[in-house]
């Protein structure tokens, strides 16, 4: 249960159990979650900036003290230029803020900031809370060292495994070859620079044994050698035991190489670049529902394997494609060379059928040499390979992929940053397209952590994420990140694209980006 | 893309003291904000700069919170009287005050209601799908009359970029309210949060809405 003043701060309920109320001059008054505190400062109190708007810090470190245009004081976060100009609050004055819209100094507060009417007990027991906030010490994070971890899943592809590890690797290197030493806190702009740049330690905690026993490894770990945030990291089957973690234990789980992630956008703290095959399964139930009346779908044939992300995926388009009322049928394969299974599956299928296909480039490889006579034929891109996938040159003119990236020719420029720093490096491309979003999710994290100053609180990050990531142009294979407050997936689309050649890489999109 | 902003800007201030019946009018550059009645009156009145001008709606397409696609000029130019904003439904700073002073209108609007369209386009149009807009015009009570807008990312852009509100990505926006009172009328646009009574007078001004409902003239036009 958290505590009242929290439940008042972040839902903006009283200690009564009544809605708060927040009045503005010639609007209506907001009520409860709607007026809540956290929606314009933020969980961690340190505000943020929208357009020219700034939301001022409020948590007690910068209320009680005076704010200024100084550029001996700019410690002010988020918008340190724009720092408040003002007397430092009282208990006093703080109240008459809150409850009449007036600074210290006599003067308005911003037409945002609402009026909130509370009594002396609950006014008290909110200058408490914001007196505490983001004051704790936290874990990971020393007077010079930041400390990270990375996750590893033991059914994480080894071979990615070990092009995401360099790449942290030089990463963190390169980050820790402009450490200066000890930094005393900042006092004034002029060590602004020095105060921002940590070393960065990263711990690779690999997990072993079934995912059941994977929240204890991390627990251990993490008990062990506190971290400040998980960036990036790899799984395979499932993330949950990770997500789980990050959020229970409250750490920043920022951007991992994983194509299934957890769906729970209400969860703070992990952070996933897009919704992976889960993402595809709905661009193929919208592609199948838009052509449903033309292409005379009848039944909808899936194909995966057990122990693979793709069965989840199945499942969600079964469910996706309900509405349509044609029949889906789930096929597992079984053999480890399923050359026959294939061409036995391939022999029932008949005109008004779609294939979907969630396969491995191991079994697309084994497919027959004609795609049999389903009238439509899906694969997904993430599993099987993208513009890689070895899919039979009999199949390259009917099937289709879901393709949730930037297509290749539009991505080039976009793709000379990361692709020349590995040059630079000296970094093995082993896999891409891991490798670029190890180090998209990197660069993501190095620039939210330096415009932190030195109020390294994991809320914080997630929220200078939230407001840094859509000004980013350089996003690897990602057309556009994008978070907010309850957005936790970067990238919302996909193309369905198809091969241009019988053989070759080149692809090309078969309609518009589309978002489900 | 569109055609500038006319000179004539006028800064409203706005006081709670006298809500519906003075507005206290400066014509004055926007830069100019120095109030006399600052240091014994304190008040977080919004500050609110209204402008005119003509902007050129090009050919965009967008889809409507009922998921139709439909062209944004075609919304527009329905021959009710437009009230056009831009939101996006995560967005926990500005946009709820924008949706709620929206929601105010169209209550305050009353028996006309259904006569002034109320537009609002998601400036954050992938995650905004139609049924997130509509999930989020039902929290402000949206009537039949207020609909949400979303399309590609492109369409989203070149909306913002019509009437001069693109700021680079969803977190620089700022708050525009603008109003044509009529067809074919030129655009007014406040920069700042208008309140459904600034918005309301702008429209009674125009006189193509029933001006019972509203205490004020059409002082400084």
């Amino acid at each position: 249960m958290p505590a009242a003043a929290e439940v008042l701060y972040r839902q903006g309920i009283l200690p009564s159990g009544a809605p708060l109320r927040g009045a503005r001059e010639g609007a209506e008054p907001v009520e409860g979650a709607a007026a809540a505190c956290v929606n314009c400062h933020r969980r961690s109190g340190f505000g943020t900036e929208e357009g020219r708007i700034v939301i001022p810090p409020i948590t007690g470190k910068y209320l009680f003290r005076a704010g200024s245009m100084d550029t001996a004081n700019m410690a002010n976060p988020g918008g340190e230029a724009a720092g408040p100009r003002r007397s430092r609050y009282t208990d006093q004055s703080l109240a008459r803020a809150i409850r009449e819209g007036i600074d210290p100094d006599g003067r308005p507060l911003d037409y945002l900031m609402p009026r909130y009417g509370l009594d002396d007990a609950a006014m008290a027991m909110l200058v408490a809370y914001l007196r505490q906030l983001s004051i704790h010490p936290v874990r990971g994070a020393s007077g010079d060292t930041l400390q990270f971890a990375t996750i590893v899943t033991p059914d994480a592809d080894p071979v990615k495994r070990q092009g995401m590890l360099d790449v942290l690797e030089h990463f963190f290197g390169n980050k820790n070859a402009f450490h200066l030493g000890v930094d005393p806190p900042l006092q004034s702009d002029r060590r602004i620079h020095f105060r921002v740049v940590r070393r960065w330690q990263l711990q690779v905690w690999e997990l072993s044994g079934p995912p059941e026993n994977w929240e204890a490894q991390l627990d251990q770990r993490f008990k062990a050698e506190p971290v400040f945030a998980v960036i990036s990291g790899i799984g395979g089957r499932t993330w949950e035991p990770v997500h789980r973690f990050c959020q229970s234990e409250s750490i920043p789980c920022l951007l991992p190489n994983v194509d299934l992630p957890v769906v729970a956008e209400q969860d703070f703290y992990p952070v996933y670049f897009s919704r992976g095959v889960l993402l595809e399964a709905d661009v193929i139930a919208r592609r199948m529902q838009e052509e449903a009346g033309k292409s005379g779908l009848r039944r909808v044939i899936q194909v995966y394997r057990r122990d693979d992300i793709g069965a989840t995926a199945a499942q969600a388009l079964a469910a996706a494609i309900a509405p349509l009322g044609v029949k889906a049928v789930a096929r597992e394969l079984k053999s480890a060379k399923p050359a026959r299974e294939l061409a036995d599956l391939l022999r029932e299928t008949a005109a008004g059928d779609a294939l979907v296909l969630w396969l491995r480039p191991g079994d697309l490889q084994a497919l027959p040499v004609q795609p049999g006579a389903a009238t439509s034929v899906f694969v997904s891109g993430l599993m099987g390979g993208l513009e890689n996938a070895p899919l039979p040159a009999g199949w390259r003119t009917i099937a289709r992929m879901s393709y949730p990236y930037q297509l290749p020719p539009q991505r080039t420029v976009m793709m000379n940053y990361p692709l020349g720093w590995f040059s630079i490096q000296h970094i093995p491309v082993v896999d891409e397209r891991t490798q670029t979003n190890t180090y998209i999710a990197c660069s993501i994290l190095a620039e939210a952590a330096g415009h932190m100053l030195d109020n390294f609180v994991p809320d914080y990050l997630l929220e200078r994420v939230e407001v840094e990531l859509s000004h980013r142009i350089i996003n690897g294979y990602y057309p556009r990140l994008g978070l907010a407050p309850g957005q936790r997936f970067g990238s919302k689309g996909a193309y369905v694209v198809r091969f241009a050649d019988p053989q070759g890489k080149r692809m090309v999109a078969d309609g518009e980006w589309i978002v489900p | 893309m569109s055609a500038g902003i006319n000179a004539r800007t006028i800064v409203l201030a706005v006081f709670a003291a006298a809500l519906a019946a003075s507005f206290a009018l400066r014509a004055g550059a926007a830069d100019d904000a120095t109030d006399p009645h600052a240091a014994h009156q304190p008040s977080a009145a919004a500050t609110v700069i209204r402008s005119t001008a003509n902007y050129n709606v090009p050919p965009i397409k967008l889809v409507r919170d009922d998921g139709k696609s439909v062209s944004l000029a075609d919304e527009l130019n329905d021959g009710r009287p437009v009230v056009l904003n831009f939101i996006y439904t995560t967005c926990s700073g500005i946009c709820p005050l924008a949706s709620h002073i929206f929601s105010q209108l169209q209550r305050k609007l009353g028996a006309d209601r259904d006569g002034v369209h109320l537009v609002s386009i998601s400036i954050d149009p992938e995650e905004d799908t139609p049924a997130r807009l509509r999930d989020y015009a039902r929290g402000y009570l949206a009537g039949p009359s207020w609909q949400h807008y979303t399309g590609t990312m492109a369409a989203s852009i070149a909306a913002q970029r019509v009437f001069e509100v693109y700021r680079g990505d969803k977190m620089g926006h700022t708050p525009v309210t603008l109003v044509r009172p009529a067809p074919g009328a030129a655009w007014v646009r406040f920069d700042g949060f208008a309140t459904a009574d600034l918005l309301l007078q702008e429209l009674h001004a125009a006189g193509h809405v029933t001006a019972a409902a509203s205490p004020l003239s059409p002082a400084g036009r």
